[in-house]
């Protein structure tokens, strides 16, 4: 029998997807809890000067968008703190400009063709050195979202209350929005850049429909993602339709399915609070 | 110093943008107040799928962008009315559901959506009547509403429960705020495009929102700096020959982060802040001030294509000034054309295009720029034709990449001939000695190419590459073309699993020896499936744009003799190669 799994571009893509899927699940809860969705679906758009400054000084394209997510992300979290500004505002001031001062810096003759192409992939486009890029930053996001856990929750739930425990909420913010950036790094290239939001916001919003608690919340959104790359790439073998979107819809039925099958929405409650 | 308001297009532009102005500064005070901003952007990004359909079933593009923007409001309203809480996350839900329909009509139905990605970028200089219209009528209706519902929409703004109680949290209230929203950022997209409608329509609101607290004087400074920023960004977008909406968008930011910027400062620094500002703006716009230089006495033609640059450079000769729409590198399925190019057009007796809508956009440009120039449709003139691949209503009869077959560029040679007499017949004996050189050295790389090729068996002449660009060449030297890893005629669509694991089969199957990446699109996929089959990937083809100057190919004669020693080392293992004489 000649399964979908057979042949290791297969096998490649569906580690990919799985790395993918532990990164945007795990992260995912905390982009909701904290009221990131709009900056998980941009700040893939943020990235572009510094791919473009990476092209032109002649430096590996990765490193230079992974600088400008982390610069991206940055910014965000500071220019939401000025007065009068929410951060979904700070999120379209901050994405918008970079977007356009990248689109400008690639108008120089020098920067190669397609630029946005060669590092937005395609899951089935993963070799090596992407899938060893993905489980480097799978294990550091996990890692570090492992020891923040206590932190991470107490600024969640009471900002004031935080700063009387001693925990500063604007670093909290800025390690959110750092982690975000190594998520969509790994998910631009496992997605694209249109798609990286279904898998930083898809598991974690059908997981808070079936659990109220942070951790169990986080094993069952990085399991619904590994599940929906592996029912995506299935569904993109049988049915000869686009990889990644594929996927993307995979987890939207996830969603649909949890949020219409039950009645009402739990919650967030808090577990531990260090 | 030319006037960039005094040409047309700028003119019509502007007016667009004064128009937008209006919905875009009251809205945006409410989408700032009222934290909509995810859903601005989110309605005209869903707009993609309805643009694909527009283009695959040949209906109005705004039609399908508004519809899509209707049925995403809809898909919010109904999912939150059944699940409320986190607004944004079920903003994101319905939009990569949205996504994800549109990345599927477009690579797997209508396998075309070649002007998708000129919509999803907009361009500030193709807008019509229709577009004008769109924009006034956002605008009007962002009046009215304005006037009838904004206490209650401020009143909803600054406390949900106590509008409630006193009538304002009527749910059509929402609903007639983000139906305005889409129907001014449906107006908005043709203009500046998706991604960067918060330019317009967030940024500006957010950087007035700095320096006053009164809803009046708000909505009023978001109106005049959207008109203002709209109004040098598109000055400076001439000027700089830069796409408009990327301008737009970088000159608001820097707006938005000086603002902020001087408000957290004290009050002394403000001055010395306010004046480097000023100062900066004014070096800037002193730098951009350039001339701009002209042929005078040549005859002035445009050309779009690359290919098409260097046969009309060859007949032309000194005679003629060619402008040259795409660069060398320059996908022509993904161009946005620039404020130059309309004004090269402006002043062209002639303009040479590729015809099987490659290029569709150059009709618009010419008409645009109010030209007279007569469009020379060379793929109409060509003898070989091959038909198109892909269906739906706005997909091409005939494949376009014709200029692989030499006998085709023979062909368009000879027309470019005609056409350069015609308009100028004082230079007939010139035009006909160039193009008699030019047209025997065409000759001899057909009869090269030809050797090359016989001197590899024809069962190893299998070809496998990122897009189907090279049906013409594999048919004129009996070359098998086994697969393309994008399966499809335009470089934007996505393979399913499917496609990827039955070529590796293939490949494997048929003993393909390599896979040629092509030079202007991303060769990552064909490198995993080269890789995975053992099969090579070393050698590039030139498909759809020549190579930079000091590239192997730089010249259209140069591009194919290259495709073909690529083909012949690839093919043999690395053991032949191909040099071809008599086109130097």
């Amino acid at each position: 029998m000649i399964g979908p799994f057979s042949d290791p571009v297969m096998q490649r893509a569906l580690v990919e997807a799985t790395l993918v899927g532990v990164c945007g699940g795990a992260l995912g809860c905390w982009v909701i809890f904290y009221g990131l969705s709009y900056a998980s679906e941009s700040l893939a758009h943020g990235l572009f000067p510094g791919l473009v400054a990476a092209a032109l000084l002649g430096l590996p394209l990765v490193l230079g968008a992974g600088v400008g997510l982390v610069a991206a992300a940055l910014a965000v979290a500071v220019a939401s703190r000025v007065p009068g500004v929410g951060r979904n505002v700070a999120v379209a001031v901050v994405v918008t400009s970079l977007f356009g001062l990248g689109v400008l810096l690639a108008l120089s003759p020098a920067s190669p063709p397609g630029i946005q192409a060669l590092l937005f992939g395609d899951v089935l486009g993963a070799n090596d050195a992407d899938l060893a890029l993905s489980g480097a930053l799978a294990l550091g996001i996990v890692g570090a979202l492992w020891l923040l856990h206590g932190r991470l929750l107490a600024v969640g739930f009471d900002r004031d209350f935080a700063r009387s425990l001693g925990v500063s909420a604007a670093a909290a913010d800025a390690a959110v929005l750092t982690l975000l950036a190594g998520a969509i790094l790994v998910g631009v290239q496992g997605m694209g850049n249109l798609l990286v939001v279904a898998v930083l916001i898809g598991p974690a919003a059908t997981a808070r429909q079936l659990s109220s608690r942070m951790a169990p919340m986080m094993l069952l959104s990085v399991a619904v993602a590994a599940l929906a790359g592996a029912a995506g790439l299935c569904l993109s073998y049988y049915a000869g339709t686009a990889a990644g979107a594929s996927i993307a819809a995979a987890l939207v039925a996830a969603y649909l399915a949890a949020a219409f099958g039950r009645r009402s929405r739990l919650p967030i409650t808090v577990e531990e609070v260090p | 110093m030319l006037d960039p308001f005094q040409l047309p297009f700028v003119q019509r532009g502007l007016l667009e943008l004064l128009i937008l102005s209006i919905p875009a500064g009251l809205l945006g005070t409410w989408i700032v107040l009222r934290g909509l901003a995810f859903f601005s952007h989110a309605v005209g990004t869903a707009a993609f799928p309805g643009l694909v359909l527009a283009d695959g079933l040949g209906f109005a593009a705004p039609l399908g962008a508004f519809g899509a923007a209707v049925a995403f409001s809809a898909g919010t309203a109904v999912v939150a009315r059944r699940r409320p809480g986190d607004q944004d996350s079920l903003t994101a839900m319905v939009l990569v559901g949205c996504l994800a329909i549109g990345v599927i009509l477009a690579s797997d139905v209508f396998r075309s959506g070649s002007n998708v990605e000129t919509l999803l970028f907009g361009s500030l200089l193709l807008i019509d009547g229709r577009d004008i219209a769109l924009a006034a009528a956002a605008a009007a209706a962002s009046l009215g509403a304005a006037v009838l519902f904004g206490r209650r929409w401020l009143a909803a703004g600054f406390d949900p429960t106590a509008a409630k109680s006193v009538g304002a949290g009527a749910p059509y209230l929402q609903i007639a705020l983000l139906g305005l929203i889409a129907l001014a950022t449906t107006a908005a997209l043709s203009v500046i495009g998706a991604l960067l409608v918060a330019a317009l329509f967030v940024v500006p609101s957010a950087t007035a929102r700095l320096w006053t607290s009164r809803m009046l004087s708000w909505q009023i400074s978001s109106v005049v700096l959207v008109a203002v920023e709209g109004t040098a960004g598109l000055w400076l977008s001439v000027k700089t020959n830069a796409p408009p909406g990327a301008t737009i968008a970088t000159l608001s930011g820097a707006v938005f982060a000086l603002a902020a910027a001087a408000r957290a400062m004290p009050r002394p620094g403000r001055r010395t802040c306010l004046s480097a500002a000023v100062a900066a703006v004014a070096f800037l716009v002193a730098g951009c001030s350039s001339v701009a230089s002209n042929d005078s006495g040549k005859l002035q033609v445009v050309a779009t294509t690359t290919q098409i640059g260097d046969f009309v450079r060859e007949v032309g000769g000194n005679a003629v000034a060619v402008d040259q729409i795409l660069q060398p590198n320059t996908d022509p399925h993904e161009y946005e054309p620039r404020p130059s190019d309309i004004e090269g057009a402006a002043g062209a007796k002639l303009v040479f295009a590729n015809g099987d809508d490659l290029d569709a956009w150059i009709d618009q440009v010419v008409s645009e720029s109010g030209s007279e120039a007569r469009i020379v449709d060379l793929g109409a003139a060509v003898p070989v034709k091959l038909p198109g691949e892909s269906s739906g209503a706005e997909a091409s009869r005939y494949d376009a990449h014709w200029w692989h077959d030499p006998r085709n560029a023979e062909a368009a040679v000879e027309e470019i001939r005609r056409a350069l007499i015609e308009a100028e017949p004082s230079n007939a004996a010139e035009f006909r000695r160039n193009a008699d050189a030019y047209l025997g050295k065409l000759r001899a790389l057909d009869r090269g190419i030809a050797k090359c090729m016989d001197s590899v068996p024809a069962t190893q002449r299998k070809l496998v590459t990122d897009h189907d660009a090279f049906g013409y060449f594999a048919k004129r030297y009996g070359i098998t073309v086994v697969g393309a890893v994008i399966p499809s005629q335009t470089t934007q669509a996505q393979p399913s699993a499917k496609d990827v694991s039955d070529l590796v089969n293939l490949i494997e199957r048929e003993g393909v020896t390599a896979v040629f990446p092509e030079s202007s699109v991303s060769p990552k996929l064909a490198e995993t499936i080269a890789h995975e089959t053992g099969a090579s990937s070393d050698h590039t083809l030139y498909g759809d744009t020549l190579g930079s100057k000091d590239s192997s190919g730089a010249t259209y004669l140069q591009m194919e003799a290259a495709n073909a020693d690529a083909m012949v080392q690839g093919f043999s293992g690395g053991k032949r190669s191909c040099s071809i004489h008599g086109i130097g």
